[in-house]
Formats: structure tokens, sequence, C-alpha cells
């Protein structure tokens, strides 16, 4: 009786798509997160990007500047005082890193003191020391990342990402998010938001404790058999209606979404059931620590949703803003030492888990904040935002593992080696997907737009 | 015109060396496809006739490429090595590399290489570029949208009896031309459920519903229609519709999402102008000018609240001031112009549009229009003291900063002083500004402006407002793009009809219930949306209007009809917004909300969802469900999905199940046997009675649910009382219940 093929968690139709100049027949009653090809054979079919809220700094974690420890408490020549966010507390006077670092892998790849664990995943990340970003500011930098575009109203990647290829899973949504424990990052909810595309493309929060998705389960009083009673008899008047009303192909898609919201109580319970994962993962993930525990089990909520189809996967480590967040404008090794120590275990746990399940292969995890930090002090043990080099990284979904990418100055400051711009970045994520960044179009308010905008180039070295 | 006077002396004798090395097909297509839009976009920004001609370089002709600039030819042809413009892109000398700012790719370099190598064939013979914007302009000349507004009247047709009013002549001839008939009229309760959502956004009670059923008198029908629109909730229904297009909310958005606590005057304000019917020239005045309209009051100065809707970064706006005192601006551009003109304009701050006659020199003479102003009651730090009770701007002189045009967008880049003005393809004899007096408050540029855009004269701005008045009413417009009435927006079904209710608009003085009560008269509008047989086989996507379309409940309207039918309404009007309860659990998502956490709801929060606090990162999850706008930028028109988190909020939240036991408890007040309890609690929810077949379906499943509640030992009157509440909730969670026929 179902009309309309494919179910998928989104949307079961639109009636009309919000673009306004979307008025094509065909497509007023078509499954938007229906599976759809991408435009070349893809490496990845999904993505975890591990969202390190507030600026984690390059040059104590993966970017070692010896020039800093020579320059420490002197002026740099390329500081200005434009770059700095915080104008009134930021002097320009070099800070030396309070890590050591050590080199790993067979490829030899820095890293500080602070991932002992992700050091053994050495020869799996590839290091982008090159990254450049528009904004020195959280909102506009968080913006960009996410969507593309310093300012709101862009759809961000995981809406094009769904947007491009559809959904694999029936019974999830497309385009989950996870939240630190602490909060949310600034901007809330814009950071994962369809902008101009329809609803279905949005991110869908994901708690890991509680309802794992809002209105998941009826009020306290109302039990199981009652709303079934309830269902019962809305699915015979609705299948009245719509054979009443029969040029409307919503009103078919309405009678599914009920069966559909029905399944997902019990789909979205498994899957955010941890318990159903043995002793030694939940180990590995540091659930039986209270310093990893949330990080952790967002982690494993992670590989266990990508198993089960979910196409793009957000997980934020710092949440509200300041000292919560990697934003360590006071006091950086506090600040850094608490986020690695939260973060390392968990990452590692994560790509052993996907290896040892052969998804590392076909997942894309992507590590990064919205800026780095800048090589020079403020307040004396602390640093400002950075945005004008710093450092990501990848791991799997194609991309060659053990490998630095790009460099910035001799104190971390500028990009000068094979800089890779934000659009660069979304340009090589949508590849490994199978998505050609320029032919990825949505047709809006006239025009056509893309993640990238106007520029964005695969970064083809990158590229296992 | 900056071409030196030889050049036109000499051109025949270049095209006569130049036309002798004639090229093939594929070679044109090579150029045409690799090479050309590579120095469109990379080069011509400095090397061309229409921009900047740095170092004396013309790469945009073939003999500007070939001639070269000041340091010689730019390509050497059949050699690659030995030519400029290769070892330029390829950085190779630290004082020669181009394009400055970011290299081409390899494989860009690559292809210019290869062109090169094959002896560089050229298809381009002119002086210049004949740039895509001149085409454009060309183009305007004639498109629909750009023309005066047609003075045809109402077209002949045949079957002059279905005819209530002039807009059923144009409805009836489109139909007629393609051999469909129109639907019959739909029946008594259908229409009035129908007109009551459309005007004032809220069901008929079962009572006016049943007089209306049966009163036999011929103006039973126009006098419903009249008391509507007379009815203030007319105000909250369409004021909601342009608080879309204002992208209206009560939080700035970004970073922590400061709350503005008197945004909410502007939404009174969007009210109050709709319910006086205030002329349009007038309300579009206030909204852009109002400190500078005749007889500014607190009101006017209210009305540009509009200008101060868009998400802003007030409280962590980083070092480039200016930057974002810009960005700021060109949400009032692009929304100004999109919402009163149908124009997208936010593209032309970096480079003329692609699609229509609108150039960067049109975006920057708007700019010069806004550029004077500032921000009053900007929120400071939530620690601020100050105290201001509107959210407005204004100007605070007559003396307006210089605009500069700004090549692609930078502030870096700027280029020549601009004066404002409208986008030239709407105004070819400028519209004049006059400079103010020497004491003036302000410049009274955006009082001339709005003046221009309000004009009877300026026919777009009508035709944009007529078609969005169609589109409420019929769920879709006669233009599909309402607010793009560009070349790439959609072309109007009926031409002639919008022209029509543009003059009826203006004839009005821009009062709009006139044509509301037109179109909602018309025979067109009173058709059923069962449709006919032709119909459906000629036009299935119902452009020609043969029948009403079936619509989906907006969100508000959704809650303000359950909260209606449930009884709990609270009409209270006007304010500061309402905080509904949210779960708990998900005011986590922000924390910079300061959303009450409510165990229980009241009538403080059952008021109409118009006064819904608009918390931009963190809406009501069942406005957000349910396709209410995001309001990042302004939304002309609603999305309707149907996904599975509305079944489960509808299925879930307490607010429904809360309100079905209003409802099961209003039924029952009334007394009565249990099929006229049930009966009723139907007729409340569908605007009509039962069924009988219904009725009897709706009786065996509360009696089976009441006597499954005596088996777990349930009182007798909560026994009922839960049984009836199923039932209700069963109606809130109908098809028929959030669509309106």
């Amino acid at each position: 009786m179902l009309q309309l093929t494919g179910g998928g968690f989104g949307a079961l139709a639109l009636r009309s798509l919000l673009g306004g100049d979307q008025l094509l027949a065909s497509e007023a009653s078509r499954n938007p997160l229906a599976p759809r090809p991408p435009h070349f054979a893809p490496k990845a079919k999904s993505v975890i990007f591990l969202f390190m809220y507030g600026g984690p700094s390059h040059v104590d974690l993966f970017d070692p500047k010896p020039g800093l420890i020579e320059w420490h408490g002197k002026p740099i020549p390329v500081w200005k005082p434009e770059d700095a966010f915080m104008g009134r507390k930021t002097a320009n006077i070099a800070m030396q890193s309070y890590y050591r670092f050590a080199k790993h892998g067979a490829a030899g790849i820095d890293m500080a003191e602070t991932f002992p664990n992700l050091a053994r995943h050495a020869d799996d990340l590839c290091v982008i020391r090159s990254i450049h970003a528009e904004s020195n500011n959280h909102g506009p930098a968080l913006f960009q990342m996410n969507t593309g575009f310093t300012q709101p109203g862009r759809p961000s990647m995981g809406s094009w990402v769904t947007y491009g290829l559809g959904s694999e899973s029936e019974n999830l949504p497309a385009f989950v998010v996870m939240l630190d424990h602490q909060g949310a990052p600034v901007n809330g909810a814009m950071n994962w938001s369809n902008g101009f595309m329809p609803a279905a493309f949005q991110g869908v929060p994901f708690r890991s404790a509680g309802e794992p998705i809002a209105y998941l389960t009826p009020p306290k009083n109302v039990t199981g058999s009652q709303q079934r009673a309830r269902l019962d008899l809305l699915r015979q008047w609705n299948e009245e209606y719509a054979a009443a009303n029969p040029a409307e192909s919503s009103l078919a898609a309405r009678i599914s979404s009920y069966e559909l919201a029905f399944r997902m109580q019990m789909s979205a319970s498994e899957c955010t059931d941890l318990a159903r994962e043995p002793e030694s993962v939940r180990k590995l993930y540091g659930l039986d620590k209270p310093v990893t525990q949330h990080f952790g089990r967002n982690c494993l909520l992670a590989r266990r949703l990508v198993e089960r189809g979910v196409r793009f996967v957000q997980v934020y480590s710092g949440g509200n803003d300041g000292p919560k967040a990697w934003d360590a404008h006071d006091d950086l090794k506090k600040n850094h030492d608490l986020h690695c120590a939260e973060t390392d275990g968990p990452i590692a746990a994560l790509l052993d888990d996907l290896k040892s399940r052969g998804m590392l292969d076909t997942t894309l995890v992507v590590w990064g904040g919205e800026f780095g930090r800048s090589p020079v002090a403020e307040n004396g043990k602390g640093r400002d935002h950075h945005p004008k080099g710093f450092t990501m990284w990848m791991a799997g979904g194609g991309i060659k593992g053990g490998m630095i990418h790009g460099a910035t100055d001799e104190f971390g400051y500028n990009a000068v080696e094979n800089p890779v711009s934000v659009p660069d970045l979304h340009a090589t994520i949508l590849h490994q997907l199978g998505l050609e960044h320029e032919r990825l179009t949505y047709r809006h308010t006239g025009r056509n737009y893309r993640l990238t905008d106007v520029s964005g180039e695969v970064v083809k070295a990158l590229l296992a | 015109m900056k071409f030196p006077l030889r050049t036109f002396f000499a051109a025949p004798l270049f095209f006569a060396i130049l036309h002798g090395a004639d090229i093939s097909p594929a070679q044109a297509e090579f150029f045409e496809n690799k090479i050309r839009p590579l120095l469109a976009e990379r080069c011509y920004e400095c090397h061309s006739a229409e921009k900047k001609q740095k170092g004396n370089l013309l790469l945009d002709t073939k003999e500007g490429t070939l001639k070269g600039g000041d340091t010689g030819p730019a390509i050497v042809a059949g050699d690659p090595a030995k030519s400029l413009l290769i070892k330029a892109v390829k950085w190779a000398d630290k004082d020669l590399q181009m394009p400055p700012k970011k290299q081409l790719s390899d494989a860009q370099i690559a292809t210019l290489e290869e062109w090169i190598r094959k002896g560089a064939p050229d298809p381009r013979d002119g002086k210049r570029e004949v740039t895509r914007i001149g085409k454009l302009f060309e183009q305007a000349k004639t498109h629909w949208a750009f023309q005066p507004l047609g003075k045809a009247g109402p077209p002949p047709v045949k079957d002059v009896a279905w005819v209530r009013n002039d807009v059923d002549r144009f409805i009836l001839a489109g139909l007629e031309g393609k051999g469909i008939r129109p639907s019959a009229e739909a029946d008594r309760r259908t229409l009035i459920r129908r007109v009551s959502f459309d005007l004032i956004g809220l069901p008929p009670s079962p009572e006016e519903v049943e007089s209306f059923a049966k009163d036999p008198s011929p103006d039973a029908y126009e006098r419903i229609v009249d008391r509507l629109l007379a009815s203030p909730q007319y105000g909250e229904r369409w004021g909601r519709h342009w608080l879309d297009l204002a992208r209206y909310a009560d939080s700035s958005g970004m970073h922590n999402d400061l709350d503005r606590p008197h945004a909410w005057r502007y939404r009174d304000y969007v009210i109050c102008s709709f319910n006086d019917d205030k002329p349009y020239a007038r309300f579009i005045a206030e909204q852009l000018a109002g400190d500078e309209v005749e007889g500014t009051n607190e009101d006017a100065l209210v009305g540009t609240g509009f200008c101060r809707n868009g998400p802003s970064n007030d409280d962590n706006m980083g070092n480039n001031k200016e930057q974002y005192r810009l960005d700021e601006l060109d949400d009032v551009i692009s929304t100004t112009s999109s919402v009163f003109l149908g124009l997208t304009m936010g593209c032309a701050r970096c480079h003329d549009h692609k699609y229509d006659p609108i150039t960067s020199e049109d975006y920057y003479r708007l700019l010069a229009i806004f550029n004077g102003t500032e921000k009053l009651g900007v929120p400071k730090e939530p620690k601020g003291k100050e105290e201001v009770n509107v959210q407005a701007l204004i100007e605070t002189g007559a003396k307006v900063r210089p605009t500069f045009f700004l090549r692609r967008g930078s502030l870096q880049n700027r280029g020549p002083e601009v004066q404002p003005g409208a986008p030239a393809v709407l105004a070819p004899q400028p519209i004049l500004f006059s400079a103010p007096a020497e004491n003036a408050k302000s410049s009274g540029r955006r009082r001339t402006f709005a003046e221009w855009i309000g004009a009877p004269e300026n026919a777009l701005t009508w035709r944009v407002l007529a078609n969005r008045i169609w589109q409420h009413h019929f769920g879709e417009g006669i233009v599909g793009t309402p607010s793009n009435f560009g070349f790439n927006g959609a072309r109007p079904s009926h031409p002639e009809l919008l022209d029509f209710l543009a003059g009826q608009l203006i004839a009005s003085g821009g009062r709009m219930k006139p044509v509301h009560r037109l179109i909602v008269l018309s025979a067109t509008y009173r058709q059923s949306s069962h449709g006919t047989e032709s119909g459906r086989r000629l036009d299935p996507q119902n452009t020609l209007f043969s029948r009403m379309n079936i619509r989906r409940m907006e969100a508000e309207i959704l809650r303000d009809s359950i909260l209606s039918v449930s009884g709990k309404l609270n009409p209270q009007m006007g304010g500061a917004g309402i905080k509904p309860r949210i779960r708990a659990d998900l005011l986590t998502a922000s924390q910079r909300n300061k959303w009450p956490v409510l165990a229980t709801e009241g009538p403080e929060q059952w008021r109409r969802s118009v006064y819904v606090y608009v918390k931009r990162q963190l809406l009501m999850p069942m406005m957000e469900l349910f396709d209410a706008p995001v309001t990042t930028e302004s939304a002309a028109r609603r999305t309707e999905s149907v996904v599975p988190t509305q079944a489960l909020v509808l299925m879930n939240d307490e607010f429904v199940e809360d309100q079905a036991g209003f409802l099961a408890e209003r039924a029952a007040e009334q007394g009565g046997d249990l099929p006229s309890v049930v009966g009723r609690i139907y007729a409340l929810a569908m605007s009509r009675p039962p069924a009988d077949a219904r009725l009897q379906q709706a009786l065996a499943f509360v009696q089976s649910r009441e006597n499954g509640y005596a088996g777990e030992k349930v009182q007798p009157a909560q026994a009922r009382h839960r049984a009836l509440t199923d039932l209700a909730h069963v109606l809130f969670n109908s098809s028929e219940f959030i669509h309106i026929e």
C-alpha cells in the first residue's frame, strides 16, 4: 500500500521543496532521503567528524615549532594585531609549547605527549598542517567549517552529503549530531541546520542518555497497548482519507510516517543501548572511566550509527564556551590536558574498532576545530584564536595514512606550504564520498548553490 | 568608453590580419570549454576592458592577448616556455605571480600550456567581450515582470453562469482553453472551515458551522467573510505570513543568541498594520524609513525593526567591525529586494548577477541608501543596564558616510564612490535623491527609495504583493517563485489575472482587505478540493486552479487549532513572547536559552503561536518539525514535509496528550449520552458531525478502550474520560484534522 519506496527516516514526501524554484512535477512527491547514486565510485560511505569545538592548538598538538622555544618571550615578525581576537589581552609575545613532541609510527608523525593512545594510529592519520579559515571568531568560524560560509543560513556539510547521497538507514536519521556533555557550541542548532534545504536534511541531535531522539516515547501515563490501539484506529481513518483524496500523495506518505515512527521507537533505542556491546568494547572506549565516559560513549555510538547506515555523524568535544571547550584563552595546559585526556582514548578506540570491523576503509574520520590557536601568549598562559594556519587530520575513507601535508611558517602562524582552505577540505571530503563538489548544487532563490561556493579544489595529494 | 580613439581606426586592419588564421570547430570548442572560462574567471577581473587593465594588459580579446601589456606579448603561439602568461601563472618569477592571490591549479596551468602549444587558437574576434550582463539587460526589455501593468480587462468566457466575479473570468478562460471543467462548489461546512483557517487561522465553532450550513440567505457567506476580515485574529493570521518574509525572531541567533527583548513590538506592529489594513505604500515606508516618514511616531519607528530582524552577532562581532557592519547591511539589502521587489540581489555584492540584469553597481547604490543607518537599542552584553524600548534602524544626521564600490565585495578592494539609486533595470530614469536640509535629522534616502518602491507606477511591487496574497489563499502562487520574479523565477500561470489583482490593489489605495474579499468570494475559491475528471487528467498539478488545493496546516495553525478545539485557547493579544513547555532534556541543546522548565502549562502558555518566542537556537520542536521557517533569511513559502518525527511529536508530546484530555472533558461537560459526547468531540475537531459509519467506529473504539481500562480496575468515570481522550488524541493526529480542504 505504500506508494513511496525507500522509506527513510527523513522525509517521506515534500509537497513543495523549500527551494521554491523546484517545481518540477516529478520532484513533488519524491522522498528526498532515498539513496541516490554518487557521481563516481566512492571510497567512503560515511563520515564521522570529530569536532574539537573551541579551537585546539596546533602548535601544542600536531605542529611542533622548535622556533618558538627560541622566540619565547619575544615578539615575532609575522604577528598582526588585527589577527588577534581578544585584542585587549593579546600582545605579540611568542610562547613555546607546554608539551613534548615525539615522532610516531613508521611515518614519524609528530604528536604531543597528550595523545598516548592516538599515537599508535600515527600510520592511519593524514595530518594536514596547512588549513586556513576566514574568521578568528567562534560563531562565523563554526559556520564556515560546518557550512562553508561565515554567515548563517547555508546548509551544513551533513545536509549536503545527505542531499547528495540520501540515506542507507531506514529507521535512523541520515545526519546525526552528538554534543559534548557540557552543552552545545555557540550558534547552537544552527551549526547543523539544513539552511535553505528542506528540513529533512537537518542534523538530528542524538542524546547519549535518556531518550536518544526527541519525543521517542509516549508520556508516562500512556501504555504501549493504548498507543497501539490509537494507531490502529488512526491508520484506518487516515487510509480512508487518503483513498478519498487520491491526488494527494502526501496522505499516503503520512500513513507510512506513523508506521516508521512506531518502528523507530524500537530501532533508535536498540541503537543507543550500549549494554549490548561486550564489556571489552565498552572498556576500550573508556566507558568505565569518568574522564573518558562521555566522549567515549559518543564515539561508540558513532560507530553503531555508521554501522546501521547513518551517513554523516558529527561528534562534538567541548561544549558551552571558555574552558568547557578547547577555547584555551587563560590556561592552555590545564585546558588541553583535560580535553586531550577526554578524547585521546576514545578516538584511538574508535579507530581500532572501525579497523577491526573492516569499516575504516569506508568511513572517513575527520578531526579538527573551527580554527587553531595563536603562537603568541594571551594572559601569560593561554593562547588566542588563530585561523591563518592550523592542523586537522583525516583517517580512513580512502585517505592516505601516515602522512603530513602542508606546513605553517617557523612560528606556526601562516599556512605557507600547500595551503588547504576550508572549501578545499570540503571538496576533498565530498570527493571521498563520490561527490564532485562542483556538481553538487542546490537551486535556491534563482541560483545554484554549492557547499564550496565558488572555490575549493580536491587535495589530490591526500588520496590513497 | 576608455578606448583610445586610434583603436577604432585601427580596428579594420586588425580584423584583416587576424581573421586570416581560421580555426577548426574542435579548436573553437577547446577554447570555449577550457580557455575562455578560465581567463574569464581568473584573469578578466584585472585584465579586461570591462574591469581593470592592469599593466595595460587585456586578455579579453585575441588582439590584446597577442599584443600583451607593458612587459611584452602575453603568449608566443606554439611555445609555452617562452610565453609570459605561463611564467606568470607558474609563479616562477617572484615579481610576476599571477593571479596574485591564489595560484591556478596544476591542471589549469597544464591546460593553458596545451593551448599555447597548439598555437593558441582563439575564436574571439571582437574588440571586447560582449558581457553577459549586457545581454541580460537586453533581455530585460521584454521580461514580463518588468513591463508596465497590462490593462486588458477580464477575458470572455463561455460558462458565464459559473462566474461570480472578475477573478473567475480569468481562471475560467484558462480552463476552457484547455477543455477543463471547474469543480463544483464545496459544501458549506468545508467552505466555512476553509475560509476561517484562511482568514483568521482558527476553526469555526460547531455552532457557527451549523448556523451557516442552514442559513438560506444569499449573502450568508459574504457575512462570514466580512466578519472574519474584521476580526482582530485576521492580523494574527496574515501578520504571520509577513513575519516569515521579515525573518522575524526574538533573538540574535549567532554566538550566544542574545535575547532581543523588544523585538515583539515589531511583531505587534505587523499584526496591527494588517488589522488596520494599512496602505501598503505606508507599510513599506515605515519598515524601511520609519524614522524619516511624515508623522513619525514610535509605531513607525518600530516598523524599521524589519531592517533589524536578521541574525546578528553583536555580542561577539570580532575585530573587523566594518566588515561586520556591511554583512548586516547585506542582510537588509537582500531582504528588502526580495520581499518588496521579488529580486535576488545578494549575489551582486561580489559580482554582477549571473542570471538577472542586476549589476554590482546596483548593489552598492542600494548600500548607499542604507549606509547612514545606525542600530538604535542594540542589546548590549546581558549585564548592560541600557533600557531602550524599541529596536529600530535610524539615522542621526543628514550627512551620510560615503559609499564605495567594493570589488568582489572586499573591503581591501575599494573602487569609486557610489551614489544612492534604485536598480537600473527598474529605474531607467534615475530616481532623484534630493539633498537634505542642513539641519535635517537624516538623509531622507530611505524614504525616497521606499516611496519609489511603493509608487503605483512600480508594477513589480504590486505584482509581487498580489502574488503573495493569492499564494496564501490557494497554497500556490500565480508565480511559483514568490520572491524571485527574475529570469530564473517561474513564469506566471495567469499573467493577466496577476496584473488585474495588482491593479485592484493600487485602486484600493494599497489596502489588502478588498482584494482578499474579491478572491474569497470568487467561484474559483469556493471550489471543492475533489476536482473534476478533466482537471485531474489535463492538469494534475492544478496550475490552472480547477479545484482548491488541499493543504497541510502550518505549524502555528496546527497548535492553535488544537488549543481552540480543546477550549483552552487564550485569545490575549500582543506583548512579550510566550515560552510554552519544552521537554527539559531538549533544553540542553542550547544552554543559552533560559527557557523555563515547566511541569505543566496553563493559560499563559495557551496563547496563539504567533506569540511564541522565536529563539533562533532553540525553535519550539513542534514548530520546527512542522516546517516553521528558518529565520536566517526571508521565507517566501513554507515546505510541507512529511517526516516521521512529526508523527513522533504528535503521538508523544505531552501538549497533545493534555489537550486531548481537555477536549474529552469539554465534550463531556455538556452531558448527554455517549453518542452525543463522541459526536461533539468529532464536530469540534472536524467542523462537521461524523457520518453514521464514522460515529459507529468511534463509538466502538471508545467502548473497547473503556472496557480495557475497566479491566485494569480504573474507576468508571476515569475509564470513560481516558477512552474519550484516546479518541480525541486520534483525531488530533488524523490527516483530516491537519489538512484544510
